[in-house]
Parts: C-alpha cells; structure tokens; sequence
C-alpha cells in the first residue's frame, strides 16, 4: 500500500467509520448505504484538506468511490 | 522547559485550528462507559454540515467524559429552527446567524432583486431581528444560548463602489450593534466577541463561496473549526484560574531595584516601560475581581517596602498578599503562596521574566501555568494581558469576589478559644434559586471540601434546582473579623426519615470552623431525620472531606456512607456560631 492509499483510507473511514480498512478499498456510492451526499460532501473537503487538492463542483458528479478517488488524486494532487 | 510557553500567545490558547479529519476522529470515538448524555442543538440558516462536526468535537475535548450529540433545523428557516430547538429541550443551543437569515437578499443564493433600499432593508432585517428576539424570550429565556452574528460580509448588488461604505451597509452595521447589545442584556445568552474572531479568523479568508453555492454551507475550514471552538468555550466556559503570583523586577516594573533604586525603576512612556503600567492595571482589575495576587521576588525586602511606597505605583500594595521577598529558590516562595492561599496549583499563574525561574518553579509544581513576561516586546506583552484575561475571566463578578482577598488576610489561629470568642454567625438559606450563580460556581470549582468531585453544566444545575425532590442548603459566614460571603452548598434529597447527600462543598477559606459541623446540625434539627446518608467518593484532592467524616465515623470512607445522629452528637465539637435563615 502506498502512502498516497494510505492517507486516502484515513479519510475513507472517517467518514464510514463502521467499514473496515481493507473493505474501504472496493467501496463505492452505488454499493455503499451509508454513503450518501453528507459523505460525498465531507469527504471532498477531507480530500482538499488533506491532500491540498482543489476539485471543482463538476468533479463531485464523477469522485463516487474508492477508486475512482484515488485514480483523480493520482492526476491532480500536489505533492 | 518544553512545558513553559516561552511566547506568550497572542491569538488563541491552541496553535491551531483543528483538522476535519481530527475532528471526525474525536466524533467516531466511542464513548467512556457511563458518559452522561448532553445535547446541543446548532440553530442557523445554512447547512450546519462541518460546523456540526467541528463543534460536536470542541465538546467532547472539552468534557471527554460525556456524550454530546449535536443536533440542528432545516435549511433557510432561523425562526422555525429556534422554535425546533425550543421543543427539542437541550441542554445548550448554538446561534449562528449570517446576513441572508435577516434578508436572503443579502447572501449569494438568491438572485433577481433589484438594488436595496436603506429603508426597504430596515425594515426587513429589523422585523426579522426582532421575530428571532421574541421566540428566545419566550421559549429559550431557560435555556443557555451561544450567539454568533453575522461573521461574514453581507453580499448584495449596488452601484457604489466596493472601498465606499453604502447606507446600506451602515444599516447592517447598527442591526449588528443593536442585536449585540440586546444580547449582551440577557443572562441566558453568552455572545461571541467578533473581535476575538477576527484576531483568530482573518475576515477575509472566512468564506468559501464555491463550497456555499454548490452545498448551502458558507465557510471555509479553518473558519469552521474556530467559530465551533469559540462556541463551544460559550457552552461549556472554563472554570477560571484563582491566583496569579508575579515577579516584580522587570516584570511588575521595568529595572532591578536593588540595583537602579526605587526611583530607577518604571512604568511609563518616556522611558518606553508602559507596558509594565498595563500589566499592573491588569493585575489591579483581576484583584479587585476576586483573584489573588501574590509576589515571588529574589529581594532585600526592605527595599521593596519602598518600592510600594511609590504613589504612582498602579497596583494597591493592600490588594497584593502574600508578598514573599527572600533570596531563596522561588519554588520555595511559591509553595509557601499556596499554603497561604490553600489552593492547588493548578489553579495558579505563574508570570516571572525569567526563563529560568519559569523552569524551576514548574518542576516543582507541574500543575502550576508559568507565563513568561515579555518584557522587551510590548506586542507579546498585550498578548500576555489578553491570556490572563481569558484564564481568570467571568461573565459576573459576585459578593464573595469582593470578600475574599480580605477574608485571606484576616485568617487568624483558629484554636477553640478563638472559635469561641469570634463572634461567628451563619445564616442559612434553603431557596433554591436559580438567579443565584454562587452556588453554582461553588460546586464547579471547589475540589478540596468536595463530596464527590461532582460537576454540573449550566442545564444540568437548573435540572437539579427544578426537581421537586431536592433540597439545596446554603450557608454564609461572618465573624467579627470579617465577613466570607456564601461559602458552603449543600444538596439533598429527602425520602422518608432519611437524608440523601449527593452534592456538599464548602470554600477552603472556611475550613477550621466547624461551620461543617452546623451543616449538619442544621439538616439533622430542621429535618428531624435520624440519618443522613452521604455520595461520597474519594478524587485526588477531596481529603479534608475525608479526614472530616474519618473523625465522625472513625474511619477513613471509602465510598458511599451513613451518618447517624447518635454517632454526630457523640463526634461533634462545640460549636460556637449563631445560626440564621437567611
């Protein structure tokens, strides 16, 4: 795992506490109850804070799981 | 020497804000077993979303062992949300208002109106104003209430340009000051001080209009987490410190007076030590407040009898006690202050502006807060001020305030001889009302007399007074040396011929009178109950209540106890006082 993974995990279960670690890789909006427009809203802003990105409202349509996250961090973020 | 804040703050007691990420973290948690619930209903037009989060976590950090759950309204509905959160009965409410709550006009999410009128705007915003004042009068006038006005800029299309102030936005401003002084009135109501957001939130970088446009939530993070910070410090205020202990060369003055002389030393502009003046009159308003001054100084004292000799001096030498001035170590002088004042110390403010003596005074006493005096830099020395005043501050300032320099002064031995000859009086009050903040801040911060260590939010304290079932008993004392005020508070409920202590503190500048001792008298007399059982739980600081039932009982209690009258009238001491109702 790396540290870019990682971090994103960090943000995944703050704000679906109740899915473990490793199930928080595969999740997605679509097959993840919980996940409704609070967590897509919070976790936006865990990503900006985090990994000092800055998405654009059209961005929030596309970014609806795991993967689809980390693949958008991988372009955009600063490091 | 990491413990001693070298820079006094300037801004906020923490250095930073707090991270969402943290603060979900302290929200996930799960909670201590047997946390008592409180819950906090955040009232405003906007989408509460992180400001609930950030300030559900201020809270807890505030109160780990309780649970607090934060709950709120509908979007764009202030006067029905105060209405929700009047039925909903918490135990605090959090009020943040924003312009578009006055006039949706003046925020971003609404278009299509033309330019504002001063008058049109008038009388919108006061109406509305004025429909938010009646629904907190009438339903939450109980309740303890937490406002923030408006912290953003009211946005609205005009012609003027931006650097030129419109009567629009002049009539913003007197409904600001207007609502803020109506607020200021209410004792229910703790108003956040928009100069203190603005030193902590720089203005400009508080509002996220992307975030508001897309979500209905206005703010940017760091704005969040420090608008639920203040709020939650509104809710849940600090217990304040109760003494300060300062140094005096080149901290209450500018020079070492051995050396440069009384008059060699300053406090005034043309020598550039004006700063020491401010922190005198600091010192001089927290002692005229209630709390206590002392002086740790490496001294001849003789030349400090001269020194506060000095009539320009701003401090009263007769508000400072005790003045310990030795050339011994100053943790030396300091653990004789505390013995003196019979508090602990981490109740007490150490200023010095010595890095060095900071150090050795706190590794004598870890729990004391060491200030350094910034002596060079008038900018941190301001900043120092504004600590102070946020570790000893209150809203109110009471009787027993007054009283109690003095009554430290004028503690004499206190042999039964004394006790007999003292002329002593208590009078008893057994109202329960709830106007009355003493009892209140009796039990919050009174550790050593203290039952059980038991504290109680502001709604929690009003829920004890409105139950039918408790009975609270108050004692004031005064002798012919001086009076103490109200100094003990008694809570119980009665079943039958018994007595159910769960509340029982008394000041520490009472002990050694037996006023304990009538307490009980009082309860077992006006009672009639041949038993008073007691809550008692050892803390780490209650021994005198428990070197006082180990004489009555004959044993040190370990736990929850009884107390009979047999065994009372046989341990009891002579009492002395004469007794009456207040």
């Amino acid at each position: 795992m790396n540290e870019l993974e990682d971090r994103l995990i960090d943000c995944f279960q703050a704000v679906l506490p109740k899915i473990g670690r490793e199930e928080l890789r595969q999740v997605s909006m679509k097959s993840t109850s919980e996940w409704d427009s609070v967590v897509t809203v919070t976790l936006i802003s865990l990503i900006e804070e985090t990994f000092g990105v800055e998405t654009q409202p059209g961005d929030i349509e596309r970014l609806t799981s795991f993967k689809s996250i980390h693949d958008y961090l991988q372009r955009n973020k600063q490091l | 020497m990491s413990v001693i804040e070298m820079q006094p703050v300037t801004v906020a007691p923490e250095d930073r804000p707090m991270k969402l990420i943290e603060a979900l973290k302290i929200v996930n948690a799960p909670p201590q077993q047997a946390a008592q619930h409180e819950d906090v209903f955040i009232v405003c037009g906007f989408t509460p979303l992180h400001l609930q989060t950030f300030l559900e976590a201020h809270l807890l950090l505030r109160s780990p062992d309780r649970r607090v759950r934060v709950n709120s309204g509908l979007y764009g509905d202030v006067a029905g949300n105060l209405e929700r959160a009047a039925a909903a009965a918490p135990d605090a409410v959090a009020v943040v208002l924003e312009w578009p709550d006055f006039d949706p006009r003046l925020g971003v999410r609404t278009a299509g109106s033309a330019a504002l009128s001063r008058d049109e705007l008038r009388e919108s915003i006061y109406s509305q104003m004025d429909r938010f004042q009646k629904i907190i009068d009438e339903r939450l006038a109980e309740t303890t209430l937490a406002l923030s006005l408006p912290s953003l800029p009211a946005r609205h299309s005009c012609i003027q340009q931006s650097w030129l102030a419109d009567p629009v936005n002049a009539t913003l401003r007197r409904c600001f000051a207007d609502f803020s002084l109506w607020a200021s009135e209410r004792k229910n109501i703790r108003l956040l001080n928009a100069d203190r957001l603005d030193q902590l939130s720089p203005p400009n970088a508080r509002w996220d209009a992307g975030a508001e446009l897309a979500t209905g939530f206005p703010y940017h993070l760091n704005h969040t987490s420090i608008l639920a910070d203040l709020l939650s410090r509104l809710i849940r205020l600090p217990l304040p410190k109760k003494g300060l202990i300062t140094d005096l060369d080149d901290t209450l003055w500018r020079g070492i007076v051995g050396e440069a002389g009384v008059d060699g030393i300053s406090w005034t502009l043309d020598r550039h030590t004006h700063h020491h003046a401010l922190y005198q009159q600091q010192l001089s308003v927290l002692a005229h407040a209630g709390v206590f001054v002392a002086v740790a100084s490496k001294n001849d004292p003789s030349v400090i009898r001269e020194a506060f000799a000095r009539p320009d001096l701003l401090l009263d030498v007769n508000h400072i006690f005790p003045l310990e001035v030795s050339w011994g170590p100053k943790s030396v002088a300091v653990g004789r202050i505390l013995q003196t004042w019979n508090v602990g110390p981490d109740s007490i403010v150490f200023v010095d502006d010595s890095p060095m003596e900071l150090a050795e005074v706190q590794a004598a006493f870890p729990g004391i807060q060491c200030l350094l005096f910034p002596k060079n830099d008038p900018q941190a020395c301001l900043g120092l001020l504004d600590r102070l005043r946020d570790l000893f501050g209150k809203r109110f300032i009471s009787e027993e305030d007054a009283l109690r320099t003095n009554s430290l002064r004028a503690q004499p031995a206190l042999s039964t001889d004394f006790l007999e000859t003292a002329e002593a009086e208590i009078t008893f009050s057994a109202v329960k009302n709830s106007s009355d903040s003493r009892p209140f801040e009796l039990i919050n911060k009174t550790n050593q007399f203290n039952l059980n260590g038991r504290r109680f939010t502001d709604s929690e304290w009003l829920h004890y007074l409105q139950d039918p079932e408790t009975h609270l008993l108050s004692a004031t004392y005064r002798d012919k040396y001086g009076a103490l005020g109200k100094i003990a508070v008694l809570g119980a409920r009665q079943s039958h011929d018994k007595f159910f202590i769960d509340v029982w503190v008394m000041s520490c500048r009472a002990f050694s009178r037996r006023i304990e001792h009538q307490c009980l008298l009082r309860l077992f007399k006006a009672h009639g109950v041949d038993e008073i059982s007691f809550d008692f739980r050892r803390t780490p600081r209650n021994n005198p209540i428990q070197e006082f039932f180990a004489g009555l009982v004959g044993e040190n209690p370990e736990g929850p106890l009884t107390l009979t009258l047999a065994q009372f009238e046989q341990r009891c001491p002579r009492l002395f006082h004469t007794v009456k109702d207040g």
